[in-house]
Order: structure tokens, then C-alpha cells, then sequence
């Protein structure tokens, strides 16, 4: 059958015009609907099986719209914090007795969108997937994305239709933050496409093929079902009018999104109207797309854009009032105005308003004379300055215009009598020596090194830098920043398992974590993305995240 | 585009140069005026590119933040600032030292390469040349453009590596022409007799053929020099070739593109460079060819 | 005749046996984690071994080729390492965007070559000549890529006319022959098209040239012959040659569409091969270059084929 098709294909190539009367497709959608077109950062399509990859665009494209999962992000709100709130889970607990079992209680009416239900067994379904080798629905490739988001997570149990036990390796309540990242997609729908591969043997290959066809015509329970694909060009939803949540019942018909890489080839497509809205403009194109009637939205992301200090025998950052004097000697305003304004400026890993925040009694700012007092304090003046070097790579994803913004910091620094040495070395080398550590030859002789990270959930946001049992190479604790007190705060948070006990822990971890400064903060980006004036509805949260569902077209 | 022209650009009058021939081509050569200026143009760019430290007013590498992106005809940087605010002016300078080194390095290794093995080839002949010419074949068979691409993207991104990639990519072409010039000299009637009377290999291959083969392989050499040039800034365009920060014109226009929009005059300089060398390279070697009456 | 073009078909099946094990080692003996795209950067040693061995990774790379070139002769070239879909499927879509876009920018090419070929070579040395000339000689200088940035800049950003990227509204997938379709193609294959364009005028030139200084043309028009007449002579002695070079274009058209479809996202091999490189997808990037690599030589084999139908003699060089 797919070699019929192919051939049809070549003939068409050969500029046959006949054929194409052959391949005449289904007609394109009529045009009164609304339809929304999005161009994408990626080169391809993000997985549309449920564990999408590309990084988080993979789950703000081809996650959350199509799926749902255990818990979601509060996507309604551009001034408060992004929190976590139910998703097909109405609530969540773990068991008294034994801390690594947890209890969700799920939704009950939820349908796929192939009009089976989404019962205990789906979720278990998925668990599967990715952590039960002997499942016959097991995709390694999906894996990856998985177990770096969920490391704890060992298995799951349908204890009735709508209750799911979750078991981890050892007590953490960090899982209902990652379960964000596991969506559930239809049994039933993959179970169809692997009956329909009947003539395949082996039963892994089967499987995989299923999970292939199944990517293409995906099931989900999310607010949009999926309608087209079309492999590295575009994929197309339909609104699901049936959603379960009212507030997120989309508004508009349909919605195409389109990967494009290239920066100015997503200008073009915004400014000639192919498209309603571009991810991420190139910082130079704003002014000209802003000066067409565009409009550009940015919202601070959970982001950091650092310097992290290391703690190595002999760097001058073991002192802390050398920490406290950079941070409060670079004025992020103007770096901010260097960047176009796409930036925010940080006040700690997470913004003041945020459940995590925690009122740390160190405020990064800009301060000249008080970070020059700190200096001469240290004993550094003018003619003594400090040398301190940084790596830095080129380029590499989320590092923002890396080398400007370094030199920026090492004019700012200056002032401050600090001798700064940039070294830019290749991206790749730079996030391998992340988890080899300051004292790696990698490291070439460094005091500082310059990888951005994410910062939405506990582990990847605070706990990996502090912990005396993340230092390289198990994790990124690269300056080998150890404190027994540290730890106790991390064990605290680990084990407050209701979500208010573990957010106050976690606050208090931050606080500390401020106050201590392993890092020189300087930005948090934006994710800036520019969207034709016609649309309405465009709520863009303190996340990576988006929600498409409230977006109309006028 | 690379082209095969190979045997057919030899003809009969190829073998055999009297010695005033190079004088002959020189005069032929002088009088046309699109390849003077063209030769003028080339010498100029490798001056250029020579005198690079002493020229460029301002250091290629260093740039501030706040004076970026500004066009042609600032004050102090006459061809304006790029991206990161270096000098645009001395950026391009120094990007003709990188830019004209990855056109013409890989077309002199090839040339020696490929000589060596098409001269091997056709001299040697019998299972020595079925065997060297049908590997040349089959590197043959990848399209040039492909070729590059596939090795520098499996190698990685590098000079080394871009210069590696472009070479293999040369090589049979020349050695072709290599291969059947000598062939064809080595059949003639006093090359035999030479043999038949005892000369050594290496003193025909010296005296006979290396004196018919390197004409037609220098014109063709040059010509691929444009291409050679097009392709490497191509492999740096697409983020495979010469990295960041050194400043190369196809890697300057990729980093420059972001800013097409609001600078295009800026982002056009890199573009107007590597046409204005090509061409240059170009319009040289048609002249060479009409002087030395080797058919395109 | 017979026995060259069968001598010629036997000859290429070596030269393709060796193109599938460049093939293969290119892709293999490159350094670098063949599991990067479906691993996680952080991804711990112990789940990379688990993850190469179910990709069948693990195994020496003659069982590995063996395997690889065995499945390929029969139509398999395995499935992409991201997405799993079979690497047959994608190539041929991707051929088939591709050569659309290659035909038509070797038609507009010849076309306009053949004209500025044809006018130069008729005028040689005149200043219509230099002029025509000099279009040919940028149409091979000019570094096609940035061209077409700025074609796009212009016509699209500032003038609105043509659509910057893609293959149509509804994607390749739902491709038919309508205008909201074609004139996705035009930048792009307007830009693909100059380099042909030089080289056919320039070859086109060559032979208007030497046919017209050839003896049998004074003949003709000593015996009162049109100038249409002569222009049919011109033609169909120029034809064989120019409509090689045509071929031989088309395929350099393929295998180097890269640049072009970077800049215009035009869903074709070029695209292809280039996502393939930057995710490391192994078995796409293996199987894209062998059909590309694959086309190329059965397109010269073609043309070698039809030329000396069409002119005997070559078979004997």
C-alpha cells in the first residue's frame, strides 16, 4: 500500500500534470473558519505521540494543546506566578503509610478524542510506555524526555476506575510537578493502529510502527484534536468543543503550526501574512515588525541566565562578599536596553510573587557603591584588581546573545575592579563540562561558568546546584557548592509532601540560596514571540508555556 | 557544479608546447581587458588579505554591545558595525585572509592530489589505474555540493574539516583530466621511444607529461576556485564550515542575517564580496583559457 | 550501440556498490553520539548502552552494512531514529518536492540561458555579446543562497507579492497545481535556476559559435537558406550537448538544494539532509545521501545513454 502511494508520488514529481488530479486531497478547510497559524522555532514537527521532544516548545506545541496530564500549569495569568493545579487529576496525595506511594484521584467524564474513555488503565498505559520494557506498547524513543523529567517515577497501579497509585524510587515530592511533563495519550487509539499492522511479526518492530501511525494521527483528551500532518511541514488541530474544562474550550477553529528555524524566514512569514504568530522574532527584527502593526509579547520565563560561581580550592568567589559585590555591580537595566528590552531583570531564580520566592534579606540590584565597598572590604581596588574567568559558549539553546551579554558584564565589572577573562568555547564542550565540574581540565582553569537552565521544577531549578549529592559528575553542582545546611533544607523540601509544606520549604531553600549567592543572576529571558494585531485572547504567563485555547481572531 | 569537462577540453594541440608558448599566452593575455582587471582585482583582495594587521582600522574580534548594527557611513567605521559591534570594514579585510585561504587551499591540495593520482593512473595504467580511477568514480558519482555537505556534517563544523571535505571533493575531477592527458601522452610515438630506450619513469613523467598536464589542469584548477569559494562560504552559511567569532564572509552573512531587516546594506557587504571575488576568479579564467585556446 | 549502453549499465553497478559503502562509513565512522536525538543531554551512561543496543547500535559495522545495504535492495532503508517513520517515505516525499523545484528551476535555466547563449554566440564579440556574457558569468559567480535572501526581502517582506517559505497553504502533502500552490515555487526556484542558467548559456554560446563558424553554414546561406532555416541547423546541432548539460544540471540540482531550501524551508531533500545532519538522525542521513547519491549516477548513465543515441561517435571515446 505505501509503495503504490510513493510511486504515485514519483510520477507526480515528474511534472505529470495529469497526476495531480490523482492525488486531488481532501479539500482544504472552508474558509470561514477561523484558523490560527503559528511558525515554530523547531526544524521538524515536535513528537506528537505524547512525550514530545524539542525541548519545551515540543510540550507547548504538541503537549499541552493535543494532551493532558495529571497536573498542569496555570497558563491564565500574565502577572501572577505559573503554579501547578489540577489536570486530569482532581487531587493527590501520598500514602501515610508508605511515602514512595502516592494517590490521584482522577476526573471522571474525560474522553479521548477518539471517544474512548480516560480511565486509571490509560494513565498505567503510560506509565508503561516509557518505564515497563516488557509492555508491548514500550517506545524507547520516548523514553529520554521521560526519565530525565521524572527521574524518580518506577511504576503505576490502577487501584479502580478512576484512582492511580504512582510509586517512586524513594520519597519525593517533586513527582506532582513532574507529572506535568507526562501526557496521556489514547490506549485505545494505539491499540487500533497496532491491530491494523497485522502483517508485521516481530511484535517490537509492530509496535513501533503503531507508534508511528499513531503520531501522525494522534488522540489525546487536550483542548485541540488532531486533524492534519504533514511530516517536517505542518500539523493541524480542530478545536475540541467537547473539553472538559469550559475556561479552555478553544475559540478558535482550527490551528496550523509550522516549523521554521531560520529567524528571518519567520519575520517573512509574519510580515507577508503567511502566519499570525512567530516564536521568538530575531531581537534585531523587532522594531521593524513592531513598526508593521505587529505586536511583540514577552513575559519573564522560569529561566536563569547566570554566571555560577565555583567553589573550588583557590577561586576568588569563596569569598562572599565578592559574590554580593558582582551581583550588585552590573545594571541589568541597560543590559536590557542593550537587548532590545527582550529580557527580564532577575532578583533570584525565581521572581518575588512566586510560591518558591521567599523574601531572601539579599536584594540583587544595581549598586556601584556599595559593591565597591564590599570589593575594598575584600581587599581589591583599582590597582589591585581580581581576575576571575568565565567560560562561555557562542550560541546553544536559551544562552540568549551569549557573548554580548558577557561582554557586557566584564565592561560592567570593571568598575567594580574585577579583571575579567572570557573564554568562549564550543557549546557543546561548555554543557559536557557542566557535569564534569570546575576542577575538569574542561573547565580550562575557570572560576565561573555561564550555562542557562530552566527553572520550573525544584530539582532543575535549585536542588542539582546545591546538593552535596549533585556535585559532577552526577549532576550540575559545578563549583562544588556544599553545605550541610543546604542539604537539610533539600531533604525538608524532598519530604513535605503537601503541596503548601513542600512550597514553603522550597521558599526557604530559595531564600538561602539568595542570600548565599553560588550565582552572579542576570537575566531571565522572555520568550518573545510577535502575533498580528487581529488575534485576542493572547495570555502569555511567567512560563514556557502557552495556552492556544484562549486565543480568538477577529 | 562542478563540471565535468574534463577530456574534452584537451585537444590536439595541447601536447607538446614550443617554449615560447607561456610568453605567447601572456601577450594574448594582456590584451584582454575584462581578465586584466579581473587579474587586478584578485591581486588587490590578496594584498588585502595580506596587509590585513596593518589596514584594518580596528581590531575584527572586538566589539561593544551599545554601537552595534550601525550602517555604512558611520563616523569611525565607514562600512558600519556588525552584530556584536565590531567593524565591519575590518571584519571584511580579515575575511578575505579566511575567505580566499578555504577557496584556494582545497584547489591546490586537489591539484596535487589529483595530478599525483591521475598521473599515477595513466602512466602506470593496467590493474593500478582500473583500481585508482574507479574509486575516483565512485567519489565521482556524489553530487559536488552534497559531497561537501555530507562529509563536513558528519566530520563536524571546523576549517580543517571544511578544507578536508572540499578537497575530496576536487580531487576527481582533476584527476581525471590528469589521468587521460598522461594517457595520451604516454601513447605517443616519442614517449615510447624514450621508454623503449631506457628512461627512467620518473625522468619521462617529469620531461613528457608533467609539462602537458599541468596547463590544462592549472586553467581548470582556477576555474574551480570560484566554486571552491561559493561552497565553503555555503558550509559556513549553513553553520558547518569556519565557526564563530572568526570572521569569514559566508559565516558574516549567516550572523548578519538576523539584522536583514532593519540593515540590509550591511548584511548585502559579505554577499557583494564573495560575488565580486568569484566573478573575478571567473571572468581570470575565461581569459586564461582564450589566451591559451583551450576550448570551455 | 547495444552492447555500450549494456557495458555502461554493468560498469555503473560497482560504482554503486561502492557509493553505498561511502555511504555507510561517512555516516558511521563519524564521531559523535548516534543517540542524540532521542536522548536527553543529561542521559546517564547506563541508559545510553540500553538505548544502543535496542537501536542495534552495538553491533560491528560489517554486521551493521550487511544488514543496512541487504534491507536497502529491498526498498528498506530502515526508520528515522527520532520520529520512526520509515526513511523511505520521508526521502520520497522529500525527492519529490525537490525535483519539482529542480525542474523547473533546469527549465527556467535552460530557457534562459539557451537565450543569452544563443544571443551571445550569434553575435560574438558585439556588445550584445559582453552583455548576455556577463549575465551568464554572475548567473555562476553569484552566491545563490544570499540571493535569495534578498529576492525574499524584496518581494515578499517589502513588496508583499510572493510568499517567503513552504510548499503551498496546505502543505506539500496536499499539493496540486493551482496558483495559491505555484507561486510558493517561484523565489525559490528562480534562485535555483541561475546557476543553470550561466552555465547552459555559456556552454549554448560555445557551440552557437563554433557551428556558426563551421563551414556548411556559409554553405547554406551561399545557397539563399532562410535565417530560420539556419536557425533550425543551429538548433539541432547545439541540441544533444545543451540538453546533456541540462541533465547533468538537474542532478547537481538535487544533490545541492540545501542552501536554497534552508532559505525558502522548501520541504525537499535539501531540508531534509540538513535536519538529518543537525539531529544526527543516522539511517535518514545514510539513506537521503544514497538516494540522492543514487539518482545522480542513474541520471548520467541516462544522459551518457541518450547522447550516443543521439550522436554515436561518443561511444568509441
Amino acid at each position: 500500500m505505501k509503495k503504490s502511494k510513493s510511486s504515485l508520488r514519483w510520477l507526480r514529481a515528474g511534472l505529470v500534470a495529469g497526476t495531480a488530479l490523482l492525488l486531488a486531497m481532501p479539500a482544504l478547510p472552508a474558509m470561514a473558519q477561523k484558523t490560527l497559524r503559528i511558525a515554530m522555532t523547531a526544524a521538524d514537527i515536535p513528537k506528537t505521540n505524547g512525550q514530545p521532544d524539542q525541548g519545551f516548545e515540543g510540550n507547548r506545541f504538541t503537549g499541552i494543546p493535543l494532551f493532558d496530564a495529571l497536573t498542569h500549569w496555570d497558563l491564565s495569568s500574565e502577572e501572577k506566578a505559573s503554579v501547578l493545579i489540577p489536570g486530569l487529576a482532581t487531587e493527590w496525595a501520598v500514602s501515610d503509610s508508605d511515602k514512595t506511594k502516592w494517590i490521584f484521584k482522577l476526573r471522571q467524564g474525560v474522553k479521548f478524542h477518539d471517544g474512548s474513555d480516560l480511565k486509571a488503565a490509560a494513565v498505567v498505559w503510560n506509565v508503561q510506555k516509557v518505564l515497563d520494557k516488557s509492555a508491548p506498547h514500550f517506545a524507547p524513543d520516548q523514553i529520554g524526555v521521560t526519565v530525565s523529567r521524572m527521574p524518580n517515577l518506577v511504576s503505576a497501579r490502577a487501584i479502580d476506575d478512576y484512582t492511580v497509585e504512582l510509586t517512586t524510587k524513594e520519597p519525593d515530592s517533586f513527582l506532582p510537578i513532574n507529572l506535568t511533563n507526562l501526557f496521556i495519550a489514547s490506549p485505545a487509539h494505539w491499540q487500533k493502529k497496532f491491530d491494523a499492522l497485522g502483517s508485521v511479526a516481530d511484535p517490537a518492530e509492530r509496535a513501533k510502527q503503531a507508534w508511528a501511525a499513531f503520531s501522525t494521527d494522534a488522540s489525546g483528551s487536550g483542548p485541540f484534536k488532531m486533524v492534519g500532518f504533514s511530516a517536517r511541514e505542518r500539523v493541524e488541530y480542530a478545536a475540541n468543543k467537547d473539553y472538559w474544562d469550559p475556561k479552555r474550550v478553544p475559540k478558535v477553529d482550527r490551528v496550523v503550526l509550522m516549523p521554521m528555524p531560520e529567524a528571518n524566514a519567520r519575520t517573512a512569514a509574519l510580515l507577508s501574512g503567511q502566519v499570525d504568530w512567530i516564536e521568538n522574532p530575531a531581537p534585531d527584527a523587532v522594531n521593524v515588525i513592531k513598526s508593521k502593526g505587529f505586536t511583540i509579547k514577552a513575559n519573564a520565563q522560569p529561566h536563569v541566565w547566570p554566571w555560577q560561581f565555583s567553589f573550588a580550592e583557590g577561586s576568588p568567589w569563596l569569598d562572599k562578599r565578592v559574590r554580593h559585590a558582582a551581583n550588585l555591580c552590573v545594571n541589568r537595566d541597560e543590559l536590557k536596553e542593550a537587548l532590545n528590552g527582550l529580557m527580564e531583570v532577575p532578583k533570584g531564580t525565581v521572581p518575588p510573587g512566586h510560591p518558591w520566592w521567599g523574601n531572601p534579606k539579599f536584594d540583587i540590584k544595581y549598586d556601584l557603591a556599595a559593591a565597591k565597598k564590599l570589593m575594598t572590604e575584600a581587599g581589591y581596588g583599582p590597582n589591585k584588581p581580581l581576575k576571575v574567568k568565565t567560560i562561555t559558549s557562542a550560541s546553544g539553546s536559551g544562552q540568549m546573545q551569549p557573548v554580548p551579554m558577557n561582554e557586557f558584564l566584564q565592561q560592567a565589572l570593571k568598575e567594580c575592579f574585577f579583571d575579567v577573562e572570557l573564554d568562549v568555547i564550543e557549546w557543546n564542550a561548555l554543557f559536557t563540562n557542566w557535569r564534569q565540574g570546575a576542577k575538569d581540565p574542561g573547565s580550562r582553569g575557570a572560576h565561573a561558568t555561564n550555562v542557562t537552565f530552566a527553572a520550573m521544577d525544584p530539582f532543575f531549578a535549585m536542588v542539582r546546584f546545591t546538593s552535596s549529592k549533585t556535585v559532577p559528575p552526577v549532576s550540575n553542582n559545578w563549583g562544588y557548592f556544599v553545605n550541610p545546611e543546604f542539604d537539610e533544607l533539600i531533604a525538608k523540601a524532598r519530604t513535605s509532601f503537601a503541596d503548601k509544606d513542600r512550597d514553603a520549604a522550597l521558599a526557604n531553600l530559595h531564600a538561602r540560596i539568595v542570600e548565599e549567592a553560588p550565582f552572579l543572576w542576570v537575566a531571565h529571558d522572555v520568550g518573545p514571540r510577535a502575533i498580528s494585531p487581529k488575534l485576542k485572547g493572547v495570555v502569555q504567563p511567567k512560563s514556557w508555556f502557552i495556552d492556544l485555547a484562549t486565543v480568538s481572531i477577529e | 557544479m562542478v563540471q565535468a569537462v574534463a577530456p574534452a577540453m584537451i585537444d590536439d594541440t595541447t601536447i607538446e608546447r614550443s617554449p615560447g608558448y607561456w610568453s605567447t599566452v601572456w601577450r594574448r593575455f594582456r590584451r584582454d581587458p575584462v581578465a586584466m582587471i579581473a587579474l587586478g582585482v584578485i591581486l588587490l583582495l590578496i594584498l588585502i588579505a595580506i596587509l590585513a594587521p596593518y589596514i584594518t582600522p580596528h581590531d575584527p574580534y572586538r566589539g561593544a554591545t551599545l554601537r552595534r548594527l550601525r550602517p555604512p557611513g558611520t563616523p569611525g567605521h565607514w562600512l558600519g558595525t556588525d552584530e556584536l559591534g565590531r567593524d565591519m570594514l575590518s571584519r571584511l579585510i580579515y575575511g578575505a585572509r579566511l575567505s580566499l585561504f578555504m577557496g584556494v587551499t582545497p584547489v591546490f591540495f586537489a591539484l596535487f592530489i589529483g595530478s599525483a593520482i591521475g598521473i599515477t593512473a595513466g602512466y602506470v595504467g593496467g590493474w593500478v589505474n582500473t583500481i585508482l580511477m574507479r574509486t575516483i568514480d565512485i567519489i565521482f558519482a556524489f553530487p559536488s555540493v552534497l559531497l561537501a555537505i555530507a562529509l563536513s556534517g558528519a566530520m563536524g563544523a571546523g576549517i580543517v574539516n571544511g578544507l578536508i571535505s572540499l578537497t575530496i571533493v576536487f580531487i576527481p575531477p582533476i584527476a581525471r583530466i590528469a589521468e587521460s592527458v598522461t594517457t595520451s601522452v604516454r601513447n605517443l610515438d616519442y614517449v615510447e621511444a624514450a621508454r623503449a630506450s631506457g628512461a627512467g619513469g620518473l625522468s619521462i613523467v617529469r620531461k613528457h607529461v608533467l609539462g602537458n598536464v599541468l596547463g590544462p589542469i592549472f586553467v581548470y584548477g582556477m576555474s574551480l576556485i570560484a566554486v571552491s569559494m561559493i561552497l565553503a562560504s555555503g558550509l559556513s552559511f549553513l553553520g558547518l564550515g569556519v565557526r564563530p567569532p572568526e570572521p569569514e564572509w559566508g559565516l558574516m552573512l549567516n550572523t548578519l542575517r538576523t539584522a536583514l531587516y532593519t540593515q540590509p546594506m550591511l548584511c548585502a557587504l559579505p554577499g557583494i564580496m564573495i560575488f565580486i571575488t568569484s566573478i573575478s576568479f571567473n571572468l581570470l579564467t575565461d581569459g586564461l583559457r582564450s589566451a591559451m585556446d583551450i576550448k570551455a | 550501440m547495444l552492447t555500450y549502453i549494456a557495458k555502461r549499465v554493468i560498469y555503473t553497478l560497482p560504482i554503486m556498490l561502492g557509493v553505498t559503502i561511502v555511504c555507510f562509513l561517512l555516516v558511521h565512522l563519524a564521531p559523535g553520539d548516534p543517540l542524540v536525538s532521542v536522548l536527553p543531554p543529561d542521559a546517564s551512561e547506563q541508559l545510553r548502552q540500553q538505548m544502543m543496543a535496542l537501536y542495534g547500535f552495538d553491533r560491528p559495522y560489517a554486521e551493521q552494512f550487511i544488514k543496512w545495504l541487504g534491507r536497502a535492495l529491498g526498498g528498506d532503508l530502515g526508520t528515522s531514529i527520532r520520529t520512526n517513520r520509515p526513511v523511505v517515505a520521508e526521502v520520497s516525499k522529500a525527492v519529490s518536492n525537490t525535483l519539482m523545484l529542480a525542474a523547473l528551476a533546469t527549465v527556467i535555466g535552460f530557457v534562459l540561458g539557451g537565450l543569452f547563449g544563443f544571443v551571445a554566440g550569434s553575435f560574438r564579440d558585439t556588445w550584445i555579446d559582453k552583455v548576455a556574457s556577463a549575465i551568464s558569468v554572475a548567473g555562476v559567480s553569484v552566491p545563490h543562497y544570499w540571493l535569495g535572501m534578498v529576492l525574499v526581502i524584496i518581494f515578499s517582506a517589502q513588496l508583499g507579492w510572493l510568499p517567503p517559505t513552504g510548499a503551498g497553504p496546505g502543505g506539500s502533502d496536499n499539493w496540486v497545481w493551482d496558483w495559491a500552490h505555484i507561486r510558493h515555487m517561484i523565489l525559490p526556484a528562480v534562485t535555483m535556476s541561475v546557476i543553470p542558467m550561466g552555465i547552459i548559456a555559456r556552454t549554448v554560446r560555445a557551440l552557437v559559435a563554433e557551428i556558426l563558424s563551421q563551414e556548411f553554414i556559409a554553405g547554406l546561406k551561399a545557397k539563399g537558406t532562410s535565417s530560420f532555416g539556419i536557425f533550425k541547423h543551429i538548433v539541432k546541432n547545439a541540441a544533444p550537448t545543451a540538453l546533456a548539460v541540462m541533465g547533468i544540471q538537474l542532478g547537481y540540482l538535487l544533490g545541492g538544494s540545501i542552501l536554497i531550501e534552508t532559505v525558502f524551508s522548501w520541504p525537499g531533500t535539501g531540508l531534509l539532509l540538513s535536519d538529518a545532519i543537525f539531529q544526527r538522525d543516522l539511517p535518514l542521513l545514510q539513506g537521503t545521501i544514497l538516494v540522492l547519491a543514487c539518482f545522480f549516477v542513474v541520471l548520467n548513465l541516462m544522459v551518457d545513454v541518450v547522447q550516443t543515441a543521439i550522436d554515436p561517435r561518443i561511444a568509441r571515446s
